[in-house]
């Protein structure tokens, strides 16, 4: 089935687009291929069904191309496919395909959807839609979805930092309905009351960084 | 201080002896009084009525075979059992109005004494006078041990220990706080002939130089005969009968050991000159009669003028006698 | 007389080589725990946290003192009560068998205050135990494993508590655990008062509380009415401590019965042995 509409997908956007990257993607990418490392405070509201957290304050750093760290005093959750991994992915053109059509509004933007479709069938992303500010160039939302962590999608907010493109917070809506408790060791035996059933299956992860320092000449040390 | 038991034996009950302490009638008030006490157990009635007193300065023996309800009066007077009817004052007051103040001035012995196995001598001397009632110090506690004959064990632990010198320790035990009262239940079970001794020697000791009011329960009767001034017999949970012990054993009358070389002869001449002597062979060869006390010196004239050589003439008192008796009838 | 005996009941208690029984276990359990978590703990957390893998990463030091004292706590609290018993349960019928107790209560103490003191011995060494528990499971854990914030799995989900939020709740949990061992210390020397044998309130004593656990995890109507009046369905009120919100209302209620069985077990305890016959 994916097959097929990958086939008409291609088929319907035309000729003009057949075999050519996304050009909105492709500003994009630039911009953010002009970070080469930063390092950014964070600080983590995570309101998920069946956790309760609180505010985590962390730090983050990043450095070209794929190092990436988390700093944190206490315990962080986060999206198992929430940062760079889209990002890895999107930085190497010739292992996927992507089509422009017209995006929603996002924050009050106009955006360009791009859907990016992987080459290879064995990839853990199997399609992503990203919505992109043309005239900024930067991302406002995205969708994930991958063979492992199912659909991710994520709303982005910038500020003093858009010349970057790199956001002043994250939104990440995550989808909860595979959580279970394992009975023997969460069971209070002397708890009757029956646990609540998974009723709100969305959960909601949100980033505030910052703080930025970006291209300052992160050492690989800090990684290890 | 008298540690010679053989020069007691001249005197017919501890009183008589010129060392011990006069006490004057009018001053003798009882120390213990038990009035008609009964206890059951279940059906079975172990004590029934039972009733004594015991004066101050007594030697009091507390006689009955085994299963009389010996043990359970005695428990009683310690406020370990409660009668079912029946009352108990002990220095004038009973258990309900004044139990502390008794059990201070008492010090016991009940059965054999028990004490933690796992604790030395000297930790369970001070674990009980921390409770007795009186201020208690090291230095008395080593001394009692001394006193007992148990220097030198202070540190041992009580696992250790043999029959008699746990008895010793249950001793030192007892007369640790000082106490006016002691209570003795069967002291000398399971001694050697020296213990039994040794026992016998410090309740001497306590009646004569401390004027100690003792009770005293045994199955050794010519101990009891010969320490006790007062005593009660019970049996089957009754009192048989209560009295001094010079009174009871009717002290006109003497029971005599007699080791002659012609027996034969002896006894034929005893036959003749003192009809109502009942003279017998015990199995030891030795005759058995009983006199008047006046009587025995005549005996003794009467055997040398026949030529009966008498290698000994031995007074023997006569409450195993007594006490078979009471219990028979 | 009555702290003198209470210290008596001390020395008596700390000469026992089997007071010592319940330490040494406790250290071994313990240790054995430690190990275990130190060698393959990752595995453990795992299993925990495997639903929320698919979907979410957790970053930080989950594995830290903190939660390897929880998990401890969590194990043990169903088997201290027997290293409790083991002591407590011989402190009045030990004394029976041994044939000190007619000693004992020949002296000028009342039986009240000879059954009071063996209460108080008896919880100074539950606290004892309960503390070296704690000292272990809290500060050797942390020790080795550091410490951090805390991740707690309940019924209703995985709470996550701030490092600077917990040493409130260990602190109010050990609390309230030790009143649960209480109850049972209480429970067993209730039992010796009507022995006197040191096997048989001991082993009673474990006996009740298996009954009443099973009585209060079987999901069966005709149970629901005595469930809340067992001892043992509140014994693991210290766990509330660690739930988000903390449902104070519900410990107050379990440290409110656990408190009625202390007082109901004492009173008791002290009208059999005032009114009882001593005749070992």
């Amino acid at each position: 089935m994916k097959h097929l509409i990958l086939f008409v997908a291609v088929l319907f956007t035309g000729s003009v687009f057949f075999a050519q990257q996304s050009k909105v993607l492709s500003s994009f990418l630039s911009k953010l291929n002009s970070v080469k490392d930063y390092s950014v405070n964070a600080r983590i509201v995570a309101a998920v069904p069946m956790i309760k957290i609180k505010e985590v304050n962390a730090v983050l750093y990043f450095k070209q191309k794929d190092k990436f760290k988390i700093d944190t005093k206490g315990i962080a959750v986060l999206p198992k496919q929430g940062f760079i991994e889209l990002n890895q992915f999107l930085a190497t053109p010739s292992k996927y395909m992507s089509i422009e059509s017209v995006g929603k509004e996002v924050s009050g933007i106009s955006t360009i959807m791009v859907t990016v479709i992987p080459n290879d069938e064995s990839t853990d992303v199997i399609l992503a839609k990203l919505w992109i500010d043309p005239k900024k160039n930067v991302m406002m939302s995205s969708q994930l979805t991958t063979k492992s962590s199912g659909m991710l999608t994520t709303t982005y907010q910038y500020s003093d930092q858009i010349k970057y493109g790199l956001p002043s917070s994250l939104v990440f809506e995550i989808d909860v309905k595979k959580f279970k408790m394992p009975k023997s060791v969460a069971a209070n035996i002397h708890q009757t009351k029956k646990s609540a059933d998974n009723k709100d299956a969305k959960g909601k992860i949100t980033i505030y960084l910052t703080g930025y320092k970006v291209n300052k000449g992160l050492s690989d040390k800090v990684f290890k | 201080m008298i540690t010679d038991i053989k020069e007691w034996r001249k005197y017919l009950t501890i009183s008589d002896h010129p060392k011990a302490k006069k006490v004057q009638p009018m001053q003798n008030k009882p120390i213990i009084q038990v009035n008609a006490i009964s206890k059951s157990f279940g059906s079975f009635e172990a004590v029934k009525e039972v009733s004594f007193h015991v004066n101050r300065g007594d030697v009091f023996g507390f006689l009955g075979p085994n299963g009389a309800g010996k043990s359970t009066t005695i428990r009683c007077l310690l406020s370990l059992i409660k009668p079912n009817s029946g009352e108990i004052k002990l220095f004038g007051e009973t258990f309900s109005s004044n139990r502390s103040m008794i059990l201070s001035k008492i010090g016991s012995i009940i059965e054999k004494p028990d004490f933690y196995k796992y604790l030395s001598a000297e930790k369970n001397l001070e674990i009980f006078a921390r409770i007795s009632g009186a201020q208690v110090s090291r230095k008395q506690i080593y001394e009692m041990l001394e006193f007992v004959g148990l220097s030198g064990r202070e540190k041992h632990r009580v696992k250790g220990f043999s029959h008699g010198m746990k008895q010793r320790l249950g001793i030192a035990q007892t007369l640790l706080h000082k106490p006016d009262l002691i209570i003795l239940d069967e002291p000398t079970t399971g001694l050697d002939p020296q213990g039994i001794i040794e026992i016998r020697n410090l309740i001497l000791r306590l009646k004569t130089e401390q004027n100690k009011t003792i009770l005293l329960s045994s199955h050794q009767l010519s101990e009891i005969e010969l320490i006790a001034n007062r005593m009660v017999i019970i049996n089957k949970g009754k009192t048989l009968v209560e009295g001094t012990v010079s009174e009871l054993l009717n002290q006109q009358e003497v029971l005599i050991l007699l080791e002659v070389d012609h027996i034969e002869k002896a006894m034929n001449l005893i036959n003749n000159k003192f009809p109502l002597s009942s003279p017998e062979l015990n199995a030891a060869g030795q005759i058995e009669l009983t006199l008047q006390k006046n009587q025995t010196a005549l005996l003794n004239k009467e055997l040398i003028q026949a030529e009966i050589l008498v290698s000994a003439l031995e007074p023997k008192r006569k409450l195993e006698d007594f006490f078979i008796k009471i219990i028979g009838a | 007389m009555f702290l003198n005996n209470t210290y008596n009941e001390f020395i008596k208690i700390a000469a026992k080589p089997r007071s010592y029984i319940g330490l040494i276990a406790l250290s071994v359990l313990i240790a054995v725990i430690i190990f275990a978590m130190k060698a393959d703990g990752s595995t453990y957390i795992s299993f925990v946290t495997a639903s929320f893998e698919q979907t979410l990463s957790f970053s930080g030091d989950i594995m830290n003192g903190n939660l390897i004292a929880f998990i401890i706590l969590q194990m043990l609290i169903v088997h201290i009560p027997l290293l409790v018993a083991l002591v407590t349960g011989d402190l009045i019928s030990g004394e029976a068998n041994m044939g000190t107790i007619r000693m004992l209560a020949s002296k000028p103490i009342s039986r009240a205050h000879i059954v009071l003191s063996k209460f108080l011995a008896g919880a100074i060494y539950t606290l004892l135990l309960t503390i070296w528990l704690g000292f272990l499971a809290l500060y050797v854990s942390r020790w080795i494993f550091g410490t951090g914030d805390l991740m707690v799995l309940t019924s209703e989900g995985l709470i996550i508590h701030p490092e600077s939020d917990i040493e409130w709740r260990y602190l109010y949990g050990f609390l309230t655990a030790y009143l649960s061992l209480l109850t049972v210390s209480t429970l067993s020397i209730c039992l010796s008062a009507f022995a006197e044998n040191s096997i048989g309130p001991i082993v009673t004593t474990m006996a009740i509380i298996i009954l009443f656990t099973i009585i209060g995890t079987m999901d069966v109507t005709v149970f629901d009415t005595i469930k809340p009046y067992l001892f043992t369905t509140h014994m693991a009120a210290w766990r509330s401590y660690f739930e988000d919100p903390v449902p104070w209302e519900a410990i107050n209620e379990s440290i409110r019965i656990l408190i009625c069985h202390n007082v109901i077990l004492i009173s008791i305890a002290l009208f059999q042995f005032t009114r009882k016959d001593i005749t070992s």
